[in-house]
């Protein structure tokens, strides 16, 4: 958990109006607390990710939104993958045999 | 750690906007959390990183050039976080929470099963005949060259090189594809193919126009009325180009044959009023009466 001093502290080239404009358009979800922000270590890493893609690669504000919803998509569906595979991983060897053939076409 | 310019595939007198066209591009396919899947991800974004590092630094590069450092000390992002690898990345998907399964089983999982994201797996199937591994590059080029062409050395892992014939007339994000020059092939499959992705560095004098290119050129009020010879830059070199008396602003002339493969170049004209003080030219206008009383401002 940390605050937004805190975490604007880790990054040489970020200004809390920066970040807390991030928090305001819903790119980060910290959590509000009496008039303080906190940061789970995801939204950290969230941070770091949204500075590498502005500051970094140039990604545009007003692309920002779509490339954030695809990325979030696609982790949403590794999410859901892991499940399956998980599931898969738990049946007995013929039926992961007979899912992993059909699934080979 | 390799040649920074050629993890950047940049070439060793690449200038600031070369290098950081070349690291955007690359950097944005490579960066880990766009490739969850992707374990060695992290691995080349660093270098690419790294790379992009030292020759961004005006002294770094200097020093490097000369031999006085070499590319070792600056893999400092090797070591750094990344989103993917954070735990709870599902909580800002639509999606809810989809089970514990470690990354590492399911790249597992899905490796050993299913082979390459996208392949076709051989799971089960030893001993078949399996095509190689295509194998990505980079290369930058300037505007001119990818223009007219030219012929670029690539240094391959294994130390080989390759010659790469740039065609006329490459455009920026463009694919080349060299059958067998990409990973060996198994059990007497062909090799895969070298995958040699072109960027283009924008050239502030000239812009395209498919196979036309179209600059612009000022010229002096007193050219413009008199006529004039002018020597312009072209993708093939500078060549003089005759500027009709009565030209103005806007006037576009025509250079045959001077554009990509078949096409011209256009030159268009912008007129320049003398900066400063003319009060000679301001007394003749004052007294000068045009023989065609034309008001640009109405339709013609």
């Amino acid at each position: 958990m940390m605050r937004l001093t805190a975490v604007v502290a880790l990054f040489p080239d970020l200004r809390e109006t920066e970040v807390l404009a991030w928090v305001e358009r819903g790119w980060v979800r910290a959590a509000p607390t009496g008039e303080e922000w906190e940061f789970q270590d995801i939204d950290v890493s969230r941070v770091r990710l949204i500075r590498d893609l502005t500051h970094e690669l140039a990604v545009q504000e007003e692309t920002m939104p779509l490339v954030l919803s695809l990325l979030d998509q696609v982790y949403a569906l590794r999410g859901q993958m892991r499940a399956v595979a998980r599931a898969v991983e738990a049946q007995d060897e013929a039926v992961r045999a007979a899912i992993l053939a059909a699934m080979r076409g | 750690m390799k040649d920074p310019y050629e993890i950047l595939g940049v070439q060793r007198n690449a200038d600031e906007a070369a290098i950081r066209a070349a690291y955007r591009k690359l950097a944005k396919k490579h960066h880990p959390d766009v490739n969850p899947g992707k374990p060695d991800a992290a691995v080349r974004f660093g270098e690419i990183s790294a790379a992009n590092e030292l020759l961004s630094d005006k002294e770094k590069r200097a020093k490097f050039d000369r031999g006085e450092i070499d590319a070792e000390g600056h893999e400092i992002h090797q070591q750094r976080q990344y989103y993917r690898d954070a735990p709870g990345a599902e909580q800002y998907g639509q999606a809810g929470p989809a089970g514990g399964f470690s990354q590492e089983d399911l790249e597992a999982f899905f490796s050993q099963h299913f082979g390459q994201a996208g392949q076709r797996s051989d799971w089960g199937a030893s001993g078949r005949p399996r095509h190689g591994r295509d194998v990505q590059y980079a290369l930058t080029v300037s505007f001119v060259d990818a223009a007219v062409g030219t012929t670029r050395r690539l240094a391959l892992p294994d130390g080989k090189t390759l010659d790469v014939r740039i065609p006329p007339g490459t455009e920026d994000g463009h694919v080349l594809r060299l059958r067998g020059q990409g990973g060996p092939g198994y059990n007497g499959a062909a090799a895969g193919d070298a995958l040699i992705e072109i960027t283009v560095v924008p050239d502030p004098r000239f812009h395209r126009d498919g196979d036309d290119i179209v600059t612009d050129a000022k010229v002096t009020l007193k050219e413009a009325v008199l006529g004039a010879s002018l020597e312009v830059p072209t993708i093939h070199g500078p060549v003089k180009l005759a500027v009709p008396a009565g030209s103005g602003t806007g006037t576009r002339l025509r250079l045959r044959g001077k554009g990509i493969r078949t096409g011209h170049q256009f030159v268009q004209l912008q007129v320049v009023v003398p900066p400063g003080d003319e009060p000679e030219l301001a007394a003749f206008l004052k007294d000068w009466t045009p023989r065609a009383n034309v008001n640009p401002r109405e339709g013609s």
